[in-house]
């Protein structure tokens, strides 16, 4: 890792980049997944009382306008250069947080259909503007080589927390836990952004010219990743396919009590540590993976653990069918493993989208693969799940299909890997004339020949 | 107790119900509450019953007609029961007048019987493993070492290469092998046990096991082999047997180690293991990515 040699060289400026990154991510992604994905909810149903598909809807809106406000936002960044300038970036994101810290405390106060309405797109608008600048950060902060174990540190810091110390799933619980943990951000990132700590802005001035040696990201090479190509499509329909696959089963799981009492919310401390610890080893796991071998197969991994995690759903709920009385205590082996399959997306969702843009490119990277990937796939399955659940669609017919979703992306990656692999091979024959090219690109020239492979989805 | 653990024991009573000659679609499972036969099975059922949990109790008036098997919970007989009783997990007490004209067998779980209380034949099978002398465990170490020596011996003569290549992917990579091994290991497990749960592929399971068993003595021998490499001896097959017995016996003096030992040695198998699934048992060096910057 860099960081360590950071740290012999007591290069304190790189170190406090590395820390600034993980604070504002791990702040950021605990919002969204506590805050966001499951306030909101409570919020429209319980406190305004709004029907589930309405509030489902609203949940859609919002995945909307984040997408849409993400991409005009990143777009801009890119073209006028705020992208590779760290003070403006910091900036942005202190008027983001001090937006959000005003939308928080209003939060519990909205009690109207058309004042839910307006929070929302507020709301998304804050959040559209802010992930693609977080992500930017990565440029200025994270060297490429430490991108994997930087994004597994931010998971596991996230979802261990919010497994071991869990909270009441209410608009006004998360409002108070949040304002009070934004403020001191606030007032730091306040000091960071105001240009008038001279301590403070030797470091920045260090981590400012970073962008020239981390703007490169991973898969940049030997050419930029164009926005348009292939190499930059096929991880974010992919990225989609497991953001998609996650929510639809883990809205359903949420809503049954029995499965309840395996997740997060159970009341045992023991199930909730151990799903925090398995959080934590998961996230590291992929951190290593993604550091070592091509992406698509930490892509197949986390197919594979979500299919077998549904698996054992569905054989759990049709034992539970047949024997109605031992369905009252669910085993833990399965949100172990589901917890394992949601760290590993996570981890490579944070290492991802930098690693796929350049100073150029890496707001409109990020928003659209954040945007599209995350949220527009995320909330997409939220009003799927929620759209389900009001059709009185069974569970096990719900996690079947989730299960189905999940084989179907696992065996369809599986399948496009080795055609690829099959027309790399018959290209390669029929054009003897480039071959000093395929055999670089298979890495023949280099030790790393199998990997090069793999990683050549350019 | 959940569905995943009572379902191994209820796959062994459905294969015994099976083997006996009876209709395993037959079976019915109490799995919790205060239940009799007449609540579980009605007047008119004749099927095997299954205790898998909470309380089930054969009243002093009633009989079962069939064969009872008791893997979780508790079970008192104080009528009849016609057919065997089979005891894998769990309590059963044979009441003062209860009776059992079958025969009683207890595997294991706790098995009372009352002295006025009649039973046919009773059998019991002590699965309790019982422990072993120095001698004896000195013996069978000896005898895993040299088996696992012998292989490491082979092996080196006839694929020094596939064999070194491993070693050096688990000293090397030793982080990559570890974390690919325990991930590959435990998906592979839990799928082989849900192969396991689906009955029809028992068979595939079983074989997927043993495979599995295999390709961890691979990676034992291999790990051992590289650890005979520090070794001063010249030739490589010796070498290979001598660290892949010291290994065997270093794993076992591991054991005396509470927890940490353990650890330790889950850590050096999954190393292991890895090193020989990333480097495709030996047949392709393993090398990262080469990430720029």
């Amino acid at each position: 890792m860099r960081a360590f040699a950071l740290a012999r060289r007591r290069d304190v400026p790189g170190l406090l980049g590395y820390a600034l990154f993980v604070a504002l991510m791990t702040a950021g992604y605990y919002y969204n997944i506590t805050f966001v994905q499951l306030g909101l909810i409570d919020l429209g149903t319980r406190v305004v009382g709004l029907p589930r598909t309405t509030v489902s809807l609203w949940m859609g809106v919002l995945a909307l306008c984040t997408f849409v406000a993400a991409v005009a936002f990143g777009v801009a960044m890119d073209r006028r250069g705020w992208s590779t300038s760290l003070r403006t970036k910091l900036r942005i994101l202190l008027g983001v947080v001090a937006v959000q810290f005003v939308l928080t405390v209003a939060a519990p106060f909205v009690e109207t259909a058309p004042a839910f309405g307006a929070w929302i797109v507020a709301g998304s608008i804050a959040l559209g503007v802010g992930f693609p600048t977080s992500f930017a950060l990565a440029i200025d902060t994270i060297p490429v080589p430490d991108r994997g174990y930087v994004a597994a540190l931010i998971t596991a810091v996230t979802y261990g927390l919010a497994n071991a110390i869990p909270l009441e799933w209410s608009i006004d619980v998360f409002a108070t836990v949040m304002t009070v943990a934004m403020l001191p951000g606030i007032l730091v990132l306040g000091a960071v952004a105001s240009g008038r700590v001279s301590a403070i802005e030797t470091v920045l001035d260090d981590l400012a010219t970073n962008h020239h040696d981390y703007g490169r990201g991973r898969f940049n090479h030997p050419d930029p990743v164009s926005t348009r190509s292939l190499a930059f499509l096929a991880p974010l329909v992919l990225m989609f396919g497991v953001f998609f696959v996650d929510s639809l089963g883990f809205l359903r799981i949420i809503e049954t009590p029995t499965l309840l009492l395996t997740s997060w919310q159970s009341p045992r401390l023991e199930t909730r540590l151990a799903i925090a610890v398995a959080h934590v080893l998961g996230a590291l796991a992929a951190g290593v993976l993604y550091t070592n071998f091509s992406k698509n197969g930490v892509f197949l991994w986390i197919f594979a653990l979500f299919a077998l995690s549904h698996v054992l759903y569905t054989t759990d709920l049709r034992i539970a069918s047949v024997f109605p009385a031992a369905a009252s205590d669910p085993a833990l082996a399965n949100p172990l493993l589901y917890a394992i399959a949601v760290s590993f997306y996570t981890t490579l969702n944070f290492a991802l989208w930098p690693d796929l843009a350049t100073t150029a490119t890496i707001g409109t990277h990020s928003a659209i693969g954040i945007g599209m990937a995350g949220w527009l796939a995320t909330f997409t399955s939220t009003a799927v799940a929620l759209y389900l659940a009001h059709a009185d669609v069974t569970l096990l017919t719900h996690l079947n299909l989730v299960n189905a979703l999940a084989l179907l992306l696992l065996f369809g990656l599986a399948v496009g890997l080795y055609a690829k692999r099959m027309h790399d091979i018959a290209t390669r024959h029929d054009d003897p004339t480039d071959r000093d090219q395929q055999e670089y690109d298979d890495g023949a020239a280099d030790p790393t020949a199998d990997r090069a492979t793999t990683e050549g989805d350019r | 107790m959940s569905v995943l653990d009572t379902l191994p024991l209820l796959v062994v009573v459905l294969l015994l119900v099976a083997g006996s000659g009876a209709d395993p679609d037959a079976v019915l499972v109490a799995f919790d509450g205060d239940q009799t036969p007449d609540e579980l099975a009605g007047p008119d059922a004749s099927g095997p019953l299954v205790v898998a949990g909470g309380q089930f109790t054969v009243p002093a008036n009633a009989s079962v007609d069939g064969a009872l098997y008791v893997v979780g919970g508790t079970a008192t007989v104080e009528g009849t029961v016609d057919g065997d009783v089979t005891v894998l997990a769990g309590n059963l007490t044979v009441a003062d007048p209860g009776v059992v004209a079958g025969e009683l067998q207890s595997i294991g779980g706790q098995t009372d019987v009352a002295a006025g209380a009649t039973v046919a034949r009773r059998t019991s099978v002590d699965v309790t493993p019982r422990e072993r002398t120095l001698a004896e465990r000195v013996g069978v170490l000896a005898m895993q070492a040299l088996a696992l020596a012998a292989l490491a011996f082979l092996l080196a003569r006839r694929y020094p290469t596939a064999l070194a290549t491993v070693g050096d992917a688990a000293t090397d990579h030793a982080l990559v092998s570890g974390v690919v091994g325990a991930l590959a290991g435990t998906t592979l497990l839990v799928g082989l046990v849900a192969m396991a749960f689906t009955i029809v592929l028992i068979p595939v399971s079983v074989l997927g096991v043993f495979a599995e068993f295999l390709v961890v003595a691979y990676a034992i021998v291999a790990v051992g082999a590289r650890l005979g490499r520090v070794f001063p001896i010249e030739r490589n097959d010796v070498a290979a047997a001598t660290g892949t017995a010291a290994l065997v016996v270093a794993l076992d003096l591991l054991d005396a180690v509470p927890v940490v030992g353990a650890l330790v040695a889950l850590a050096v198998v999954c190393v292991g293991l890895g090193a020989v699934l990333v480097t495709y048992f030996g047949l392709q060096r393993f090398e990262p990515v080469q990430l720029p910057g």
